[in-house]
């Protein structure tokens, strides 16, 4: 399926990163530095969570077939570290909200395209064998793009001193979803056994009720005052 | 002015060095992606004898898959199931000059109806007979083997038969398969020595005694070296031998009856391709030493070849014996044990004159007899060409413990008959070392009775362990398993013990043997082109799609803004 097939995967996942990053006006903004500043955090902040996943968690020795919901869990739970990388760069950042958000955004997004998917889709998508998994991946990048803009949208809100407080209980929730989201995805997988397709679908769905919920809080917000 | 151009110089080394970087990586980086399914397929024969080439001289293969009813055959995997092989159809592809052909095989034989079983056998000479470039492989059939068949079938079948939106429809959801061998060409092996042995019991009395050798060659013979596992030609033989070394090797081991011949056994390697070890021992011992058993005194030599199966048995001569020599006495025996002891057994002697002009030689007595020593073979085979003798269907697939009900497809041994055989020549041979019949002894007499009996579970292991793995002549070397077991096991028995090479001359090579018998095949999993392309217009679409979504998220922006504006006005 060679280099071609290689070809439409990486446009696939990345395309979509460069007409966002394009269209959102960030690049009057000269803001390709202070993205791959934010990528930079990623790195740091990934590095620390393995660390600490490596040095506290045990290996679970369960057995293959029963799925550790405990474990998996607290693991998740670990991933409360992006939400303080999230609010780190964009504290750095001086500038509007949208501005701030988008910046983290795009960068965190785009190092973790560049650190989890380039090097399977290279070698596995250049390869004689021909596997849909290639496919579901890149789309699944762009789903975390969208992800990622929620995820920094529901962060800077939650760390706005001028939050209603009608709106604290909603970002919290959506907060919390967007930390969990991961973990609530393969517990979907596990229990109702849904075919990669399917759980791309509803991986999708989540992430779009997600993002709406966020942007309708963020408008909100913003216009209110 | 130095400034621009400074300027200019960075921005091409900003770009130069990642599209350098990228060139590199997809120039140089490698690619081994894990296959759908990986399996062991088996070379046809490739060996030339006496300047003739036989059989596929190819092994590399990187081609399609497609089944033997697909319309287009040039350059493609041919896959053939034993079921639906017939020589039309090899034919066939090779006239289309297909990529290469892959026959696969049943895992359990049995389940084979006997005519395709014969059909197959009464292929294999003919497979081997026209020399092809095509590589011809076997496979044993697993589930995923079948699954890949049966989707190509599909495939195969419904090409050039349906519409165009049909066929686009048919490129997104169907799998190719691109077959793929992992090792290298095939070559001829240098230096095979093929490797015989023999042993011996000599006789009491003195010297100049007469000496009877028994000869069985241990090699086997099949359209697929690494499948031929020859139970019944010549597994049989080789046990028949070993069983005779045994029991003999105790008669001489006590004074009263060790009699007054030498027992010369001899286990000859290279048998299938023209007896290539008895040939050379033969020139070993006749030409080039001064004194050796053959050359002084020998009664008889006794062949035995394929004696497994079946009520029939012939002995087969080059020349009628003449009375009064130990040749005729041995036939008179072995008629009066048949005719007294085993009356179902029925016993016959074929005369057939050597042919020199032949290719190759019939039956192994042929070689001793061109060196003018007397010599016959015993088998239950009326024909030499008795397809029997070089199939890859001689397994040995039922023992005689399991049900004796079930009919197995393909020659096999059948263990009673087998120790009914082998009792008929150790009582024949008894008769004439000890001169039974001259004193008197009656025809029903058994001496292989009681503890000196023949027994059948000895036999039983042995021809088990014999058919356990391939013995095709080119994959047993000096240092093989088989042949240092079998010379351990007539080291027991026997005395002086010793191997004897052949080693095919340099220049003018009676045999060559080649590489590359058996391999790994990887099946991959493929789309073809258009799929690619197809895909390419999904992306491009859903790219622009997405841009248009992006460059108008401010409409979405707005109407939420409108959504939410009245309530705040509201407060």
């Amino acid at each position: 399926m060679t280099l071609f097939h290689f070809g439409n995967c990486f446009s696939l996942a990345y395309f979509p990163y460069f007409i966002t990053y394009k269209c959102s006006g960030l690049s009057e903004y000269n803001a390709f530095w202070r993205c791959v500043q934010a990528g930079a955090t990623y790195l740091f902040v990934q590095l620390c969570k393995m660390l600490f996943l490596a040095t506290f968690f045990p290996t679970w020795e369960g057995g293959a077939g029963v799925y550790d919901f405990v474990g998996e869990f607290m693991k998740a739970t670990v991933d409360l570290a992006d939400l303080l990388g999230l609010h780190l760069v964009m504290s750095r950042n001086a500038g509007k909200g949208e501005y701030k958000i988008m910046v983290a955004a795009m960068g965190w997004a785009t190092a973790e395209l560049i650190m989890s998917r380039c090097i399977p889709l290279w070698v596995g998508a250049r390869g004689i064998e021909f596997d849909w998994k290639y496919i579901q991946m890149s789309f699944d990048s762009n789903i975390s793009l969208v992800h990622y803009i929620a995820m920094a949208a529901v962060v800077w809100m939650f760390t706005r001193y001028d939050l209603p407080k009608s709106f604290r209980l909603p970002v919290t929730i959506l907060l919390g979803l967007c930390v969990y989201k991961g973990f609530l995805m393969e517990l979907f997988v596990h229990v109702f056994l849904l075919g990669s397709w399917t759980a791309l679908l509803v991986k999708a769905v989540l992430t779009g009720a997600i993002s709406l919920c966020s942007l309708f809080l963020f408008v909100t917000l913003v216009h209110s005052n | 002015m130095f400034e621009e151009a400074s300027e200019v110089l960075e921005n091409m080394l900003k770009w130069s060095v990642p599209l350098s970087l990228v060139l590199f990586l997809v120039l140089v980086c490698p690619l081994r992606a894990e296959a759908a399914h990986e399996f062991s397929v088996y070379r046809m024969q490739q060996y030339d004898l006496q300047g003739q080439t036989y059989g596929s001289r190819n092994a590399i293969l990187n081609t399609e898959a497609r089944t033997v009813d697909a319309e287009v055959l040039s350059r493609r995997c041919v896959m053939v199931r034993l079921a639906d092989f017939s020589y039309e159809k090899y034919q066939k592809a090779l006239r289309q000059s297909a990529g290469a052909v892959v026959i696969i095989l049943p895992q359990n034989m049995s389940t084979m109806p006997q005519d395709i079983v014969q059909q197959f056998m009464e292929l294999e000479p003919e497979l081997l007979a026209t020399e092809t470039i095509v590589p011809v492989y076997f496979a044993l059939e697993d589930e995923e083997l079948l699954s890949i068949y049966t989707q190509t079938q599909i495939s195969s079948s419904s090409q050039g038969s349906s519409s165009a939106a049909e066929v686009l429809l048919h490129t997104a959801t169907a799998n190719g398969f691109q077959m793929v061998t992992s090792g290298a060409q095939s070559k001829a092996v240098s230096d095979w020595a093929i490797t015989s042995l023999e042993g011996r019991l000599t006789g009491a009395g003195g010297e100049d005694l007469p000496t009877i050798v028994l000869v069985a060659h241990y090699d086997s013979f099949g359209v697929a070296p690494w499948l031929s596992y020859g139970a019944d030609s010549n597994g049989s033989g080789v046990a028949v031998l070993l069983e005779l070394a045994r029991l003999f090797s105790r008669l001489y081991s006590y004074k009263r009856t060790h009699a007054g011949y030498n027992l010369l056994f001899f286990l000859s390697g290279g048998g299938k391709f023209n007896y290539q070890g008895t040939k050379r021992w033969l020139e070993d011992n006749l030409d080039h030493t001064d004194s050796s058993l053959l050359q002084d005194n020998v009664a008889f030599v006794l062949c035995l070849d394929t004696l497994g199966n079946s009520d029939n048995l012939h002995l087969h001569v080059s020349k009628p014996p003449k009375e009064g020599s130990p040749q005729h006495a041995l036939l008179r025996e072995l008629e009066t044990v048949a005719a007294h002891q085993h009356p179902d057994l029925k016993f016959s002697m074929v005369h057939k004159k050597i042919n020199l002009a032949d290719d190759t030689l019939a039956w192994e007595h042929e070689r001793f007899g061109i060196r003018r020593l007397p010599a016959f073979t015993l088998s239950h085979l009326e024909s030499h060409r008795s397809p029997a003798r070089h199939s890859i269907m001689d397994m040995r697939s039922v023992s005689s413990l399991e049900g004796a009900g079930e009919a197995t497809a393909g020659p096999h041994v059948d263990l009673t008959k087998l120790s009914r055989n082998t009792k008929v020549i150790a009582e024949a041979l008894a008769r004439v070392i000890y001169n039974l019949t001259e004193k008197g002894v009656g025809g029903d007499l058994q001496i292989f009775t009681e503890q000196m009996q023949v027994q059948e579970d000895q036999l039983a292991s042995l021809v088990d362990w014999l058919t356990a793995q391939p013995r095709a002549a080119q994959l047993l070397d000096k240092d093989s398993s088989i042949v240092n077991t079998l010379e351990y096991y007539l080291s027991r028995y026997l005395k002086d013990v010793k191997r004897h090479l052949v080693r095919a001359d340099k220049r003018d090579p009676e045999f060559v043997f080649y590489d590359q018998l058996k391999q790994t095949m990887n099946a991959y999993r493929v789309k073809p082109a258009i799929f690619d392309l197809l895909l390419a217009v999904c992306i491009a679409s859903y790219l622009g799609v997405l841009y248009l979504a992006v460059q108008n998220f401010g409409l979405l922006y707005g109407f939420l803004r409108r959504v939410t504006a009245p309530r705040v006005k509201q407060h």
